[in-house]
Parts: C-alpha cells; structure tokens; sequence
C-alpha cells in the first residue's frame, strides 16, 4: 500500500505517463488518501492538546506524514526485494523502522495508549484499475518451467499474429514471366552500375552509353576464375542435391568423416587416409599409404654437401 | 665412323631383322640430370649432366650430342678436359647474304640443317672432342664419363615458365616450370642425345624452393633438404631404359593428390585446384584397369603422375611414367561438355605410355607403329567407354578429316622410305616441306599423319582379327618389358624400340596372314581412294548393275585394287557382297534376292537381324532395292560419292542402324528439299533411340532444307514445334522448361536445335522473326537454378543462336554504322551480348564459354555491317592475361578483320604476337588461324602483299623461330599459304647475275638465280656426309638478323668471347659450317656468377676486322692471348655461337686444340 502510494504521489509523473481515461480516478484517490491523512493529523494535534491549527501547518505535518510513511514503505520494499522476495514481511518493516531511527519497542505501547483516537477507515475508494485497453482472449497460464512469480504473458494480441495474404499467385507462366525479368532488371543495373562506376569499351565510336560494355580486365592467374566454379553455382549445387552429391562422393572415397579404423574395405580405407593426410587432419596415419611425395623430406647428410653445393 | 645420315632410315626396313644399328659410335647406357638452381625470377636454369657410354668403335674421338639453347661451361670426360664445338645450323636456316625468297629453297635448307644435328643419323649440335689422354682408354672400349656443364637463360623453347606477377613468393604466386616441345625436343633444355632411339636409365635430381614439387620420370627415391632447409632436391631415378625425348620436368608449388584407387599413382595440379583435380582424375583408374586388361599387361612403369599446369605447349603431352596436361582440363562435377574431352586426354596420354613411352621407335619412319597402335587402343577405350555408336561416330570423322587433308594437300605418307640421301627422291614431293624429319613436318600434317596412322591399324584388324592384334602388341610390350629388364646389358635394349620391320613380322608371326598388300597401299603409299558409284536396277535379270568409278589421278588419290564390300538392303533382307574392284572393271552385277513387291505385308528384316514395318509406298515399285551402301565397314581410306534416289536414302536415314550410314545420308539430304525429306528428319530428331550426334546434324540438314523450300514451307519454322513439344512447358508453350540436363541427349539436342533454327531464312533472306522471338525468350526464360549442371555450354551456344540469326544490314549508302540507323532486331541482340558480356566480368563461366561466344557473336555483328567494324575490342581481349580461350576466340577475330578489312596494322600487331607472346600454344595458334584463314594468297593482288612482309615472314621462320619446331613449321605454313612456293610475286625480279657483297669485298652469283648449282657443287664436291655447307656464306658478323633474334649482347659476346680466347679451327670434313668453338680452362666456378657478369662489347669491332682479313693465320696468336687473359675473362657470358666462313678448308689440316691440353691434335676419325 505504502509503495503504491509513494510512487503515485509522485503525481505529475503519474499523470504524464498515464492515459487521460486513467487521470480522474487517480485524481480523486490521490484526494481521498490526502484527506484521511489530514484527519490524521488533526487528531494527532487535537491528541497532544492543540485546539487550532493554521491550515498550512497542517499541511506541513500532513507532508511530513506521507514522506514519512512513504520512505518506510519504500525501504521496506528495498529490503524485502534484497532478499528475493515480492511481499515485504513484518520484519522487512521492523527493519526498516530501526534503519530510520525509530524505536520499535515503543510502537505496541503507542499503539495501546488509552488517549488514542480512532478514526473512521477512509471510504474505501475504487481502486483505479488500469483500463483493459483490448482483450483478445485469455491471458496465457505459465508454462510449468516458469515459476509463477514471474509477470504472467501480456495480452494475446500483443503477440499473436493473423497473418493475412493476398491471393497468391497460382498461374505457372506469370511466375516464370516474373521471375525472369526480375533477374534481367537485376541483371541489367547491376551491369549498368558496374559499367558506369568503371572503364569501359564501346562498340560504337559516337555512342558509349547505350551498350557499355565493361572494359576487359586481364587476370593475374587466368585460370583460377575461368576454371573454378563460382560460389554461387557451389550454392545451387549444395542446395540441388545434396543427397547425390553424398552418393558420388561415397563412390569416391572423398570425404574425411568415414571411419579410418575400419579395416573391411581395404582401398576405401587407405584411401581415406590418404585424405587426411593430404589435409593434415590426420598425420599419424600418413605411413600407411606409401608413396613417395607423402614421406617426409630428409635431413641433410653431411655426404651430399658436395653434390648439392 | 657414325654412318651418315640418311642411312639407318632406308636401313630399317631391310635389315631390320638384324635388330637396331645405332647411328653411333658408342652406347649411351646412364645419364644423370641434375638441375641444382631454378630461378623463377630470372627463368634461368643450372645444372650438369652425366653420360656414360660406352665406345663401340676403337678409333672414337669425337662424340656428339644434341643441345640447343643451353650455355655450356665445361666439358669434362673421366675428369679431363674436353675440348668441344657449338654449331646449329637450324638457328638460321638461310643465310642473311641469300636475296633468296623461295620456300623450296628454304625447304631444302631446313631439311639439310636439321639432318645435320639429327641425332638418328649420328649428328648433333655439340660436337665434344675426346681428349688425347683417353685415346689409349677409348681404344680398350672402355666407359667414359661425360660431365657437362650448363645452364639456360630465358629459355624460349623446352622449358616453360609461368610466372604470375602478382605479390608474394614464387611458391604462393603459383610460378610453375615445366618441359614442353614437339617431339624430341629435350635438347632445348639439357644436353643429351635427343633421339627416340638412344636408351638409357636415368638418375634425375632437381634442387627446388622448399615450398615447390619437382615432378619427374621414374621413381622419387628420396627428398632431401639443402643445408640451409630452405630448398630441396628431388632424386628421381628412372631404371626402365627411356630416351631422352621422354624425360620432362615440371616444377611448382602443387597440390598432391595420391589417387585414391591405385597409390602408385600421384597427380599434381596448382593451388587451389584441388577439388576439380579429385573430380577430374576420379575416373583415370578405369582406363587404367581397360589397357592393362586388353595389352594383358602391366603399366609398366612402377609410377604415374599426371601434372596439370597453365599455359600448356599442347593439351596432353606423354613422357615415361608422366604426363603433362593442360591445366584447362580440369573440371568440376557440374561441368557436362569438359568431361568426355577431358577423359579422352586422359586415356590418350596413358595408351602413349604404353606405345611412345615404354616402346619407342626405331627411326622417324617407325613413327607410324606408335602413333597407330596409341591411337588404336585408345579407340577401343572409346569403343567401351563412349559405345560403338560413338566410336564408329569418332572413325567416319578421322576418316573424313584425313580424306579432305590428304586430296587437299596430295597426300600423308606413314613410311617414308628415303634413298640415297637426294632431295629429288623425296616421297612427298608435292609437299612444300619434307618429311625426312618430324622437325620440319607442318602441324597439321603430323595431326594427320597420327590420324592416318591409327585408321590403319583399324584397317590391320579388319583383316587379321581384333584377337591377334592385341597378341601382336602384347609381345611386343613383353619383349620390351623383358629387355627393360636386363638392366646390364645395354644391347638388349634395342629390343624395347619398335620398327615397322618389326611390327610386320610379329603381325605376321602372330596371325599367319600376310598384310603385305594392305601395308603397301597404306602404309609405303600415300593418297587415299575416291569412289563414285551409281546403280541400276535390271528388272528383267533381277540384278543389281552397280557401277563403280575410280579418281586415281587427282592429288591425294591411289587407285584401288582389290575387295570391296558392298550391304544392299532389299525387301527381303539385307546382304552383304564382296566385290573384287580390279584394274578395269567397272559394272558389277549383283543378283538381288527379293522380287519386287512380292511379299508386301511382311515385315522387313534389317542387317542386325530386327526386323521392322515399313511404310514403302515412297519406294519404287519395280524395284526390291531400298538402299545400297559401299563399303560400310569404312576398310578402305575412301570418300565415297554415291547416286542414289532420295527415298532409298530418307529410307537409309530411317531404318538403317548404323549411325555412319545415318550420317551419310543426312549429308546426302541436303540435295533433296522435299516434303518426305523434311518428314524423315523430323522423324529421327523426335526419335529418342536414335543417337544424339545423329539427331544433331539431322538438326542442320533440316535448316538448309528448309531454307531451300522457303516458298513452300508450310506451318511454323521448322523445329520449332518439336523443341516446344520436348523443352517447353505444356501449359504455357513459350516458356522453356527450367533447366534439367540429367540426360545427356537432351540436353545436346536442346543445346543444338536453337543454333540450327537461327539459320532459317525466309524469303527475304532474313531470320523469322519468330525464330528471333523464340532464341530471346529461351534466353529470357532461362532458369538454371534447379540444375545439377552448369548451363554455361547452353548459355554460350544460345548466344551462337543469335549470332547465327544475324543477316547481313541493309546498307543504304554505305554510310558509317551509328546506333541511330541500328535495325531493331539487332538492337535486342546486341542487348543480350551487352548483358551476357557485363555479367561475365562478375560472374565468371566455366573456361568463360559465354565471353567466347558473345566475341565471336559481335564479330558476326560486325562483318555483316550492323555495328562499325572495330578490331580495338578484340585486341583488348586477346592480351596476355585473359584466360587462353578468349584470347584465341579474340585473336580470330583480329585474323578476320585483318582479312577482311586489309589492314596491315593488325597484321603486324598479330606478327608482333607471334614472335613475343609468352604463350606458345598461343603463337602457333595464331599462325595456324592466319594459315587458315590468310589475308590473302599467292594468287591475289593484295595491298598487304609486299616486300617489307616478305622480308619479315622469311626472316621470321629462317631465324625468329629457332626456339621451337612446331612455330617454325607454322611460318612455313603461312608463308606457303601466302606466296605459294616460288619467289613471292611481289618482290622486284632479280636484275642482276652477279651480286656484290660489299662487306665480304666479293662478287657472288646472285643466289636467287642459280641456287641449286652453287648448293649442289658443294654438296657434291666437299661434302659427302652432311648438308650444312648449304649455310654457307655468311659473314660471322653481317647476321644482323640472328642477332635481332637471339639476345644482342649475348651475341656481342659470345663472338667477342671466342675471338679473344677460344681456339678457332677448321675442320675440313664440314667446311662452311658454323664453328663456335670454345673451351674453359679448368677452373672451378659458379656457373651462376659466370652468366651474371656482363660483358663489354667495345672490343668486338677490333677483333671483327682482324678476324675477317687473317683470322686463319692469326689464331695461334690468338690462342697464347687467350691464356694470359681467360683467367680474367672466363666469367664472360659466351653464346656458343660463331659463324665462320672458310674458304680453304681442303688446304688447312684440322687443328683442334684445346687449352686444356695445350696442343693441337689431329683428329684421326675426321681425317679419313
């Protein structure tokens, strides 16, 4: 209650965040709340033997009041939340007093003084409930995983989606239509881009804009690009068939991943480990296949020296 | 006495029994190859070679051995100094003094220059005198050590260099070395003796960057690092006796790859080209498993690797236990075209193991065995690998090609048998090169040649049976393995070379029957058979009066004797007649079987035993005959002209099975542009059993009948509704199917049927607009995002498509070509090029296929006067640097223009390539395109015809191709193609008798009149062993052309070097040749260091004048400078090349003296 109050108290922010719908409730609470906390002190004064008060002293003790309060019922939350906790207990409060200085011990006889006043409970104002902007269908229940202190799910709506589509496009030759001049458009900046951001040639000596053409660039090493096939083709043949692909390379004892232990199929076997030691993967293995450009580079002897130098 | 050189060629055949007489007067039984510094950097190369021989002759003194290109330092024999003299009279073939501009002169020059360092007539270019110590050694027959030492700067031919010039070590730039050449060519980069014929076991040894593979013949043994580790040497040792033309060499950074089905084979390729090289070799074990299968026999060497590199002399190139590939064979999976060219290297390059490799040949005119056995075997490999179809597809090809070559050019001879040594009894002498040697063979005809060779060998097994053909080569192969073996008995050997001789006698040992006639008409003869034949029907007698006529006297023909078999299909069935073709007759009668029309319901049995309905109401009713074929086995080497009705042949093209005879008849077609024509092939393109290769050209006949029957042509252009039916979609019919190419027929035939439909024409001789419509949306519409395969090979002929659409434009007044005036057509052509060109640069097609087409294509555009025609495009594409195959679709185009445009601008540009690409296979592409396609010829007026390029052609094949056979062959060819054989018209006539030689201060009968009289004096007066006096005058300093040729300051010094410190000497046995004579006292040091000192050449002047005027007299003198300055100026670079005339040789005893030994000698073996 206390915590409520502290952070609605701080009013302006209150009202800034909330919707306009939500002001006025919050307004007359906020009133309603001032008001009991007025008699209060009216009854505290006339307590100690005031018969009068100026309406701003009143006002200062009432502030004072709700400070007060507020401060204890933010502590009290701080420390129920240092330890874990949602709902602060009695002793979060208790702790809370001693913090501000207060000495419990004297509250049950304050409270037990026989010149007390009572005064009537506030009228019990309507909460303001925060409107239910939409609701679209129930809240979803916590899974079992989620402990259930956790915020339950916001509103349905506010994750749910209905997509909507228009009528898709069934007819065969408007896709393939489609599907080709985007790629020529594609095609067609691109080079376009291509051509104008670099040198070019030109079939016609009064035209260079028309067929730009982009100007032939040699290679350093020609063949790497003329003989390796593109990644984009790499892509398309993973994604066409990969299930062939693994039947093929089967056949040809390529890949790394078979079992060099096996020992059944001799050729594939050596085979594979002839893989690996070619990539590396596996140097321990090299000595089973013999041949020569695998074996290790020797050492050398101090025989050779006149041979070689 | 080495026998002179003609001798052991004529030798073979008659006492060839008597097993093989060397040329030599020792035995080469080991070499030892040992390359210690490579230097990418500089393309120079050093190294030593050891031979041991063995002397068979008591009286030796001097050996020869073949080296060209390499510097050489040092000659030691058993650790003495030899004397040695340089001398190539192929460098420059005439002589700058010679006004002569006639290519039979040339020829004969050639031919004698390159039978003078010929090593299978004994000869060769270094000349190495034993020294007098070892006399005494030589006479007991005992081995001798030959230790050269030698090195090569920039090598032009023989090795070849690639190096990137991108950032970063030799090893990560992907700088490769390797041996390449037209056959024996090994002398370019080691000194050894460079013929087929000279066995020997090797020790090879290549000191390499750590980083670099050496790859080599024979067994690695072992890898060793230098002492400093940063390079290693690579020991190979090749223990089966191998001749030195089969020993490559090939060094770079590769990848290894140990084939995963035989370990004992490794193949390399460059980085980063390891997938397509698993892909690629994936297959190789097969053709393996298919030889060893049908020779019965063992690979037999105990290795194979296979090298794929860049800038490759030729695409497959067999050495023992190796073979060098093109790296742009490599291929991925997705790749469908690539595959089947490239397994065909493959299984080419290891049946030459077999024949070419392991069994070399005996002499030149043996080649004819291996090159006809190789390329038999490897047809059965085709036959099993690819199916009869494909094979016999693959034989009526070869059969075509080397008909057309041989009735166009007169003739290839397999053997040529030479007698006596004299020019006029040359076998080919309707050739304007000679044949003696394969040095001097153009190209083209040694494509031939191989073609004819293996088509032979078909026709051998036609006759004896499949069955003891591989018997014959079976023993053959055992024997040789078997003397292979005898690794001590170096006599034995001779058993692993092949002879014709040999071969008969096996053949006839093996099968029993005689071949003789066969091998006379094919094999000692040239020419092939040109049938015409023509049939009627005699109703009465029921009989078949074939008429076969014979050309026999046009060039290229022989006249055929002997059995001919003819298939004539009747109702009844078909039946095979052996008809014997004798001198004069003519008419055969044949009884036919069926009677006309008699049994009209029953189905018609066909020569595979199927039996087949036919609809024969086409067929004439009188007649049984449905069609008749002669000689359908293709045994004989014939072009056939036949006569017969287009129904028998429309019924050929349906029911006969034979894919020949479809073909055939597809051709013959072509004359018939009828309705029932157009129906027969619709019938075969639709027929899916029909073979794809058939279904493909019946694509091209159709067009052209179509285009004949353009004004009765009904219905849609033709093949159009049948592709749409096959490829496109059902529902929407415009829309071709997204791309699937698992079937392989298919797919050619999709590939294929555009390309044809785009040479429909209509009435006004345009492409349909339709057909145009049809190619732009195939093209639209193409979708290959679903394919297992690349469509680059589709795309690329789609692009073919449009450029065959391209008619020529309306001109109006011839003005000049701008956009404004483009036909609209053309307009969306030229889009598609514009884009596929564009997207190209981003991204890439396998081997750039689509580039390749869209230059071609825009060419078209260009020739038939759509767009300005404009070579700078082109040349732009054909520079160094783009991949090889756009370069040679960009220099076609150059060659076009040039052709057609007449510019000499562009002519000197591809000149200028020809002599100074770094590629080679690009330079002689270049002149065979401009060989094919010529600027003009000898007949033509031509503003390009004139002296200036007289002059530079003859200069470019006398000295500018000295580096490489095949390109000096290839000069020949173009020059032939351009000024035909005699004196060019163009050049002024010679006015003068006599000439003036201002700086010999002489007069000399003008040599471009009486040629033949000074050459043939010579010949027959002072030389009787050799033709290299036919290089006779020139003045050793007056070859400016030598000098433009080889390296200026190479030349200064070399003649500055021998002048100052060499010893000169006559010799009197080979006057007139060029001598280069040098030694160096035996001083250790780094060759390296010698080659990098430069040398002044101020000195050269002085000693120029001096050696002219008294230079006989003077070098003694000389000599004794020589040893007070040589220690100073030994470092001196000397090309090992020195002209000098002598003109009294007979007088001058031969003097050979060596500083070594320090006195001169007197040869005895060149004294007798």
């Amino acid at each position: 209650m206390a915590d409520t109050t502290a952070s609605a108290g701080a009013g302006s922010s209150g009202m800034r965040s909330g919707s306009k719908q939500s002001t006025n409730p919050a307004d007359n609470y906020h009133l309603a709340r001032r008001r009991t906390l007025q008699v209060v002190v009216s009854s505290l004064l006339t307590e100690a033997g005031f018969e009068s008060a100026e309406k701003a002293s009143v006002e200062t003790l009432t502030e004072m009041l709700q400070s007060y309060i507020s401060e204890i019922g933010r502590s009290a939350k701080s420390y129920c939340e240092h330890t874990a906790r949602t709902q602060p207990t009695l002793s979060d409060i208790v702790v809370t007093l001693v913090e501000m200085g207060f000495n419990v011990d004297t509250l049950p006889a304050y409270a037990k003084r026989s010149q007390r006043m009572v005064i009537t409970a506030p009228p019990v104002t309507n909460q303001p409930v925060t409107p239910k902007a939409l609701t679209a269908g129930q809240n979803r229940p916590h899974p079992p995983h989620i402990p259930s202190h956790f915020p339950e799910f916001p509103d349905p709506h506010t994750y749910i989606k209905t997509p909507t589509y228009r009528e898709p496009v069934s007819d065969y030759q408007v896709l393939r239509e489609k599907a080709a001049s985007q790629r020529r458009d594609v095609e067609r900046a691109l080079t376009r881009f291509m051509a104008k951001t670099g040198e070019t040639q030109s079939l016609f000596k009064d035209d260079v804009s028309t067929f730009p053409l982009i100007a032939a660039r040699p290679f350093t090493i020609p063949y790497l690009t003329a003989l390796l096939p593109s990644e984009l083709e790499m892509q398309q043949m993973e994604e066409t068939d990969s299930s062939e692909q693994e039947e093929q390379t089967d056949t040809e004892n390529l890949p790394l991943h078979i079992s060099t232990d096996d020992s059944g199929a001799e050729k594939e076997n050596t085979s594979v480990l002839q893989q690996n030691s070619l990539s590396g993967s596996r140097s321990g293995e090299e000595s089973l296949i013999d041949n020569p450009y695998l074996r290790p580079v020797k050492k050398p002897k101090i025989r050779r020296k006149k041979s070689l130098s | 006495m080495p026998p002179t050189g003609l001798e052991p060629a004529r030798m073979n055949r008659k006492k060839g029994d008597k097993g093989f007489e060397s040329p030599r007067p020792y035995k080469l039984t080991h070499q030892v190859v040992c390359i210690n510094n490579i230097n990418f950097q500089r393309k120079s190369v050093v190294g030593f070679v050891e031979l041991t021989i063995f002397p068979t002759v008591a009286n030796l003194n001097r050996i020869k051995l073949n080296s060209k290109q390499c510097r050489i330092y040092r000659v030691r024999i058993n650790d003495l100094e030899a004397a040695f003299i340089y001398n190539d009279p192929t460098l420059e073939v005439c002589h700058n003094e010679s006004k002569q501009r006639n290519l039979n002169y040339f020829s004969n020059a050639y031919a004698a220059a390159v039978s003078a360092v010929d090593p299978d007539a004994g000869n060769g270019e270094l000349c190495i005198k034993v020294p007098s110590e070892l006399w005494k050694h030589v006479d007991e027959l005992k081995v001798l050590k030959i230790h050269i030492n030698f090195s090569l700067d920039q090598p032009k031919g023989g090795l070849h260099f690639v190096v990137p010039s991108v950032e970063g070590s030799m090893a990560e730039r992907g700088a490769h070395v390797f041996s390449c050449g037209y056959q024996n060519s090994t002398r370019f980069w080691f000194p050894c003796v460079d013929s087929y014929s000279e066995l020997c076991t090797w020790k090879l040894e290549f000191t390499v960057d750590a980083a670099m593979v050496a790859v080599s013949n024979g067994d690695l043994v072992e890898t060793v690092y230098t002492h400093d580790m940063r390079k290693k040497t690579f020991h190979y040792m090749l223990t089966i006796p191998t001749s030195a033309s089969n020993i490559a060499l090939a060094i770079g950074p590769f990848e290894i790859l140990v084939d995963p089905y035989m370990h004992e084979v490794t193949h390399f390729c460059l980085p980063q080209l390891l997938p397509l090289l698993k892909h690629t070799t994936s297959y190789l074990h097969e053709v393996f498993e298919f030889y060893e299968e049908i020779l019965t026999c063992r690979y037999p060497y105990s290795c194979f690797k296979t090298v794929f590199i860049d800038e490759a002399y030729v695409e497959v190139a067999a050495y023992a236990s190796m073979s060098i590939f093109s790296t742009n064979l490599l291929h991925s999976a997705m790749i469908i075209d690539e595959t089947p060219l490239t397994r065909r290297c493959l299984a080419q390059s290891l049946a030459q193991q077999f024949f070419g490799c392991f069994i070399s040949r005996m002499s030149w005119s043996d080649e004819w065995v291996l090159k006809g056995i190789s390329g038999y075997i490897y047809g059965l490999w085709m036959k099993k690998t690819f199916g009869v179809n494909e094979y016999r597809h693959w034989i009526k090809e070869e059969l075509d090609k080397i008909v057309a070559y041989e009735l166009k050019t007169g003739g290839v001879l397999l053997h040529p048998i030479f007698g006596g040594g004299k020019e006029k009894d040359n076998p080919a002498s309707h050739l304007y090169f000679s044949i003696k040697h394969p040095h001097t063979l153009s190209w083209e005809y040694y494509t031939m040649f191989q073609c004819k060779a293996h088509l032979v060998m078909r026709l051998i097994e036609n006759r004896i049976s499949m069955e003891f053909m591989l018997q014959v080569f079976n023993k053959l192969l055992s024997l040789a393995s078997t003397a292979s073996s005898q690794k001590f008995q170096s006599h034995m050997w001779s058993q692993m070379l092949v002879s014709t001789f040999g071969f008969l006698k096996s053949i006839s040992n093996v099968s029993g029957k005689d071949i003789q006639p066969l091998i006379k008409q094919w094999v000692d003869q040239s020419g092939v058979v040109k049938f015409y034949g023509s049939f009627a029907f005699n109703r009465k007698r029921n009989v078949l009066e074939l008429e076969i006529k014979q050309d026999y006297t046009s060039p290229g023909t022989q006249k055929y004797v002997g059995p001919l078999k003819v298939t004539v299909q009747e109702l009844d069935g078909s039946f095979n007649h052996t008809l014997q073709i004798e001198e004069n007759s003519l008419k055969h009668d044949i009884p036919c079987h069926s009677k006309s029309r008699r049994n009209k319901k029953k189905k018609i049995p066909l020569m595979n035993g199927e039996e087949v309905d036919m609809d024969l109401s086409a067929m004439d009713a009188d007649s049984p005959l449905l069609w008749i074929r002669i000689d359908p086995d293709m045994s004989v080497l014939r072009k056939v002209g036949f006569e017969q009705a287009d129904f028998m042949w429309q019924y050929q093209l349906r029911y006969e099975r034979d894919v020949v005879a479809q073909q055939e008849s597809i051709l013959a077609l072509e004359k018939f542009p009828t309705p029932a024509s157009r129906l027969a092939l619709t019938d075969i393109l639709e027929q899916e059993q029909c073979f794809y290769r058939v279904r493909m050209s019946a694509c091209f006949c159709l067009a052209k009948i179509a285009n004949s029957m353009v004004s009765t042509w009904t219905g849609p252009p033709a093949m159009k509704s049948l592709f749409t039916r096959m490829f496109c979609c059902k529902t929407c019919p415009n829309i071709v199917k997204t791309n699937n190419f698992m079937s392989f027929q298919s797919y050619f035939l999709q590939k294929t049927m555009p390309v044809a439909m785009a040479l429909l024409r209509d009435v006004h001789n345009l492409c349909p607009k339709e057909v145009l419509t049809f190619i732009l949306d195939l093209i639209k519409y193409n979708d290959n995002r679903k394919n297992k395969f690349s469509d680059n090979y589709y795309r690329a002929e789609m692009i073919d498509a449009l450029a065959n659409s391209v008619t020529p434009a309306v001109s109006v007044n011839n003005e000049v070509r701008t956009l404004d005036n483009l036909n609209p057509d053309v307009r969306l052509i030229l889009e598609e090029i514009t884009r596929f060109l564009n997207m190209e640069k981003l991204l890439p097609s396998y081997r750039h296929t689509i580039t390749v087409s869209c230059l071609r294509a825009i060419r078209v555009l260009q020739k038939n006067g759509h767009v300005p025609s404009d070579p700078t495009l082109f040349k732009s594409y054909a520079e160094y640097g783009h991949f090889v195959d756009i370069r040679i679709a960009a220099l076609e185009a150059v060659v076009d223009y040039t052709k057609v445009d007449r510019s000499y601008e562009e002519l000197q540009w591809l000149l200028n390539m020809i002599q100074n690409d770094p590629v080679p296979y690009v330079r002689h592409k270049i002149l065979h395109m401009l060989t094919k396609n010529p600027p003009f010829t000898k007949n033509m007026e031509s503003p390009l015809c004139n002296e200036a390029l007289v002059d530079q052609l003859w200069k470019l094949m006398n000295s500018g191709t000295s580096h490489d056979w095949r390109l000096r062959c290839g000069a020949v060819d173009l020059y032939f193609t351009l000024f035909g054989l005699s004196r060019p018209s163009c050049l002024p006539l010679p006015e003068l008798g006599l000439v003036l030689n201002l700086k010999e201060k002489k007069a000399v009968l003008n040599p471009t009149i009486i040629p033949e009289a000074i050459t043939g004096n010579q010949e027959t007066a002072i030389n009787p062993s050799g033709h290299a006096q036919l290089v006779g005058f020139q003045n050793p300093f007056s070859s400016s052309q030598e000098e433009e040729e080889v390296d200026m300051d190479t030349v200064h010094d070399s003649q500055a070097f021998i002048f100052h410190h060499l010893n000169m000497l006559e010799r009197p046995s080979t006057p007139g040749i060029h001598l280069g004579v040098f030694n160096l006292e035996g001083k250790e040091q780094s060759p390296l260091e010698m080659s990098m000192h430069p040398v002044a050449t101020a000195p050269l002047s002085v000693f120029s004048k001096e050696s002219t005027s008294s230079k006989h007299s003077d070098h003694h003198h000389h000599h004794h400078h020589e040893h007070k300055k040589k220690k100073k100026k030994h470092k001196h670079k000397h090309k090992h090349k020195h002209k000098h005339e002598s003109k009294e040789k007979d007088k001058e005893p031969f003097t050979y003296s060596s500083p070594a030994s320090g006195r001169s000698i007197r040869s005895p073996s060149l004294s007798d």
